[in-house]
């Protein structure tokens, strides 16, 4: 990627410019209006007290027009109230912390893995070379089904999975926000590996006694970004339905897709995928404004799938022997840097501040009629954005994503230390990073959080959260019993 | 009743903290001289009928995490040092844990138990080619099905030596109660020879009773019987061993009395030796001790330090008379007994170490070997939800040569005197051994017989 413009800011003095040219183009309009009501006023009070009641008079206003004037008033107000999309409050989520009986330090997953793959060394060489690498701590989870000896992946033990962490994720929910499970109006439940009949929504519905006229979803086979489709999918509902509450759980289960044969291309998602789940409360209801912990601003969907290459690049298939894995290719990073830059380009404009759209615009022009020798300029998202929440794909997507936006370790401590802590969980990793965020205590009422997903299609989504009110620490979540011990550093490499 | 041990499953069992890595622990001249030797050990319980077995198993799981915590060197893995000798990395692996169903209920196994039924409850792997991923302990959890569950422990001599061993389930049993250990684990090398009181010339020390059975062992070849051996166990009761005290001792006799594991393997000596059919003398036999309180250890030291040391009889005794031969073995036992002390294990230590002892040695193949387990209190184990073991049973294997002959305490008894004496021989002499006259006449309970 292409890097900043020369205009770099080591002098003050460029700093300053810099700043100064930023508030200057960010707040135009504020600035404009107020030109012409400081020029207005002065021609007011040149004119006099006496001379503006003249003009006034002159005017002639009749009953009628002042009439129609109000009721247009009225009337366009009235219109804009109405278009208005509904504010979707996010009012609380709850992330499932697993059982520390379920915890695979990395001499115990290479111990099984020898002890299972014990005629194939060099896949055994593979993984450890994976986990060593992978960014991964010692206390992430695996369902209980994965730590027998072999694996025992039956349905019945991935439903057990699934009850284990879907149902503590809802519990958690009901306890910390004080919904009734009557009062749930819509249901979204998303994983994208495990999909039974009847659906993972309707054990939901059946554990809780919900609604019979519940509008319920299961959205499965769509991967690792399925979070955000679902928070997109109760956006779109919660429009629809006025006055309504709705339910998303984002999990990812394990124990039916834990590969067990040889292939290496297959082998990374067993390093790299651990237990987790969370369960999300939106509303749109008005009396949730004093207490939603954030709203909704944007949500940005981009699909590759359209190309050949991105749509095969996460692959589920069979191997030579017949077992089921997700086969990841080669090119994963490059493909995932393209859908980047696509979804990039799309919310760049909804979010970035005028001074950057300017610049970005200005490089462009320049780029295209002086001179096409000129680097492209890369807007500072660290300007949009406080926090950042990029789902804990793996060591790799993260230090890509730093590099291509340019960010600080800080930013993009959330997700390191949640892949630390968590291992991949899929779709709810994100609740897990912005949890992180709350529980050290940097969240402050009016801060933006940027969530960006992958997934296999290949997609990138994102979603634009503002903060509805600061979160005090300590706060009840994952983290609660960790959260002093991090950040800590990890090395690039473990030895094992 | 036709009883089977179907295992359900097979998993490792991690801690609940991760260890800082990079900890090493190394293990003593005494641990690495038990490298061939195994412990299996087997807790019996009556359950209390308010949990289902399964949950049962599910917190027992559970606490055993918890306890883990405090044994880094049960869930580290075998490694060779710089100099060739195991030494264990704390990498925090676990414990391999296997789940099983037994049918019927716990008393009707009791009732009809023998050797090979009793190993089934407690799984065993020997050493795999790389150590380095072979669980050193192993924990089966079996579940009667209509009532009952017994914890079999199965751990490598390297680390533990049977009272460790029970330390152990102690500890679990403290965790699953919601208290803290009592003893807690401690790892520490053993302590070393005080510079001091060092004699200028070892060799001048004529009776190196210890150094010499050792040495004894590593020069002497393996010779392996192709032999079938069975165990068998009898109860004692409190009054029964006094009067096996009182016999023991010579009549008239101002010495002081033998205590029970005096009087008990000086039965076994005799009566194995008649039973093998050696008239003039006994057959060879070593004792196997406890030596934490000579060496000043405390409670919670996690490491071997039960020595063996070879009983010799004194020249020319009389014995013709079959009336001394009892006392005779139990004063020869008790000689051995009372000299063990702390510079003469020093000396041990030190002479293994200085002569880097190629440890592939085994205890267990010539003589018979009689252990005293009597300080170790196995019953106090009582996990929540179960009350006191009902039965416990221990075996250090593999036992060749002339068998093995184990003492514990007996708790199902009024004094505390009582004891329990397991005996693994081969199965001719075993089946003598319940048919014989002089043993039968401390009215032995018999709890395992061997299966004909």
């Amino acid at each position: 990627m292409p890097s900043i413009m020369p205009n770099s800011s080591n002098s003050s003095k460029n700093k300053y410019l810099k700043l100064f040219y930023q508030y200057f183009v960010n707040h135009i309009i504020t600035l404009t209006i107020l030109t012409i009501m400081i020029c207005f006023l002065i021609e007011l009070l040149r004119l006099g007290p006496i001379e503006i009641l003249n003009i006034f008079n002159s005017l002639k206003f009749d009953q009628i027009q002042i009439l129609c004037s109000c009721f247009l008033i009225i009337f366009i107000s009235t219109i804009y109230f109405m278009l208005k999309p509904n504010t979707i409050y996010l009012v609380d989520y709850a992330c499932f912390k697993p059982p520390i009986t379920c915890r695979v330090p990395f001499a115990t997953f290479m111990e099984h893995s020898r002890l299972i793959l014990k005629n194939n060394p060099k896949s055994v060489e593979f993984q450890m070379r994976i986990l060593e690498r992978s960014g991964l701590g010692e206390e992430t989870c695996l369902p209980p089904a994965i730590h027998y000896i072999p694996p025992n992946p039956t349905m019945e033990e991935a439903r057990r999975e699934a009850e284990l962490v879907i149902f503590s994720s809802m519990d958690s929910l009901f306890t910390k926000t004080g919904l009734k499970p009557k009062d749930i109006d819509i249901l979204i439940v998303n994983c994208s590996l495990f999909s039974p009949t009847p659906s993972l929504s309707a054990m939901v519905i059946n554990k809780y006694k919900l609604r019979s006229n519940i509008k319920s979803f299961n959205l499965s086979g769509m991967g690792c970004s399925a979070g955000l489709i679902s928070i997109d999918l109760a956006r779109d509902l919660l429009q629809v339905y006025p006055n309504s509450n709705a339910v998303v759980v984002s999990t990812e289960i394990i124990t039916p897709n834990y590969y067990q044969g040889k292939e290496r291309a297959m082998l990374l998602p067993n390093c790299l995928f651990r237990m987790g789940g969370a369960a999300i409360l939106l509303s749109n209801k008005k009396a949730e404004h004093k207490r939603a912990k954030y709203r909704l601003i944007q949500v940005v969907r981009t699909h590759k799938g359209g190309d050949d290459k991105a749509y095969r690049c996460v692959y589920e298939e069979e191997d030579r022997e017949g077992k089921v894995g997700i086969s990841l290719q080669k090119d994963l990073m490059a493909i995932a840097g393209e859908a980047l830059k696509s979804n990039i380009t799309t919310i760049g404009p909804l979010v970035l501040p005028a001074s950057e759209q300017l610049l970005f615009l200005l490089t462009l022009i320049g780029k295209k009629i002086f001179n096409p020798k000129w680097k492209p300029y890369i807007p500072d998202f660290k300007q949009a954005f406080e926090h950042f929440c990029i789902h804990a794909g793996g060591r790799a997507v993260i230090d890509e994503l730093q590099k291509n936006l340019q960010l600080s370790s800080e930013h993009v401590e959330a997700s390191r230390m949640t892949l630390h802590r968590f291992g991949n969980t899929s779709s709810s990793s994100l609740w897990y990073e912005l949890n992180y965020i709350e529980s050290k205590g940097r969240m402050k009422r009016g801060d933006r959080v940027w969530q960006i997903a992958f997934g296999s299609g290949f997609k990138c989504n994102s979603a634009v959260w503002k903060c509805n009110r600061s979160i005090d620490t300590p706060v009840d979540g994952p983290w609660e019993d960790c959260i002093d011990r991090y950040p800590v550093h990890i090395p690039e490499i473990v030895k094992l | 009743m036709a009883t089977t041990v179907n295992i359900v499953c097979k998993r490792t069992v991690v801690s609940t903290k991760a260890i800082e890595p990079g900890k090493y622990l190394p293990l003593s001249v005494l641990d690495r001289f038990m490298e061939k030797n195994h412990i299996r050990m087997v807790y019996y319980y009556q359950t209390s009928g308010e949990l289902e077995l399964g949950k049962l198993t599910k917190k027992l799981r559970e606490t055993l995490s918890e306890m883990l915590t405090h044994f880094p060197i049960v869930t580290g893995r075998l490694l060779r040092d710089d100099m060739g000798h195991w030494k264990i990395k704390c990498n925090d692996a676990g414990v391999r844990t296997l789940e099983a169903k037994a049918k019927g209920s716990v008393e009707e196994w009791l009732r009809n138990v023998d050797r090979e039924k009793e190993l089934e409850l407690v799984y065993w792997e020997d050493m795999l080619e790389k150590p380095y991923y072979w669980s050193t302990f192993y924990v089966q959890l079996t579940e009667f099905e209509e009532g009952g569950l017994a914890i079999g422990l199965s751990c490598t001599h390297l680390l533990a030596d049977p009272i460790c061993a029970t330390r152990f389930m102690k500890a679990w049993a403290d965790i699953s109660l919601g208290n803290k250990i009592t003893s807690p684990p401690i790892f520490h090398p053993l302590p070393p020879q005080r510079s001091q009181n060092k004699k200028p010339n070892n060799n001048s020390n004529p009776y190196m009773g210890l150094i010499s059975h050792y040495k004894s062992i590593i020069e002497k070849p393996i010779f392996v019987k192709e032999a079938k051996y069975t165990t068998i166990s009898m109860g004692f009761s409190h009054h029964m061993v006094q009067a096996c005290m009182s016999m023991a001792q010579f009549i008239g006799s101002s010495s002081p009395s033998p205590t029970p594991f005096d009087a008990l393997a000086g039965l076994f000596w005799v009566t194995l030796s008649k039973i093998k059919g050696i008239k003039n003398g006994f057959v060879d036999m070593s004792i196997c001790l406890d030596v934490r309180k000579i060496l000043g250890l405390d409670q919670g030291f996690f490491g071997n330090s039960m020595l063996y040391n070879k009983v010799h009889l004194e020249e020319n005794l009389n014995l013709d008379l079959t009336e001394n031969k009892f006392p005779q073995a139990t004063r020869a036992i008790r000689d051995v007994v009372a000299k063990i002390d702390n510079d003469e294990i020093m000396d041990l230590i030190e002479w293994l170490e200085n002569n880097d002892v190629n440890s592939s040695k085994m205890m267990n193949v010539h003589d018979l070997i009689i252990t005293s387990l009597e300080d170790v209190d196995p019953y106090l184990a009582m996990f929540q939800d179960m009350f006191k073991p009902i039965r416990f049973s221990c075996y250090i294997e593999p036992v060749f040569g002339e068998g093995h002959v184990l003492i514990l305490p007996n708790p199902l008894d009024e004094g505390p005197l009582g004891r329990v004496v397991m005996v693994t021989l081969e199965e001719e002499d075993a089946i003598k051994l319940c048919e014989d006259d002089f043993i039968l006449l401390f009215s032995p309970t018999i709890l395992m017989k061997c299966v004909k």
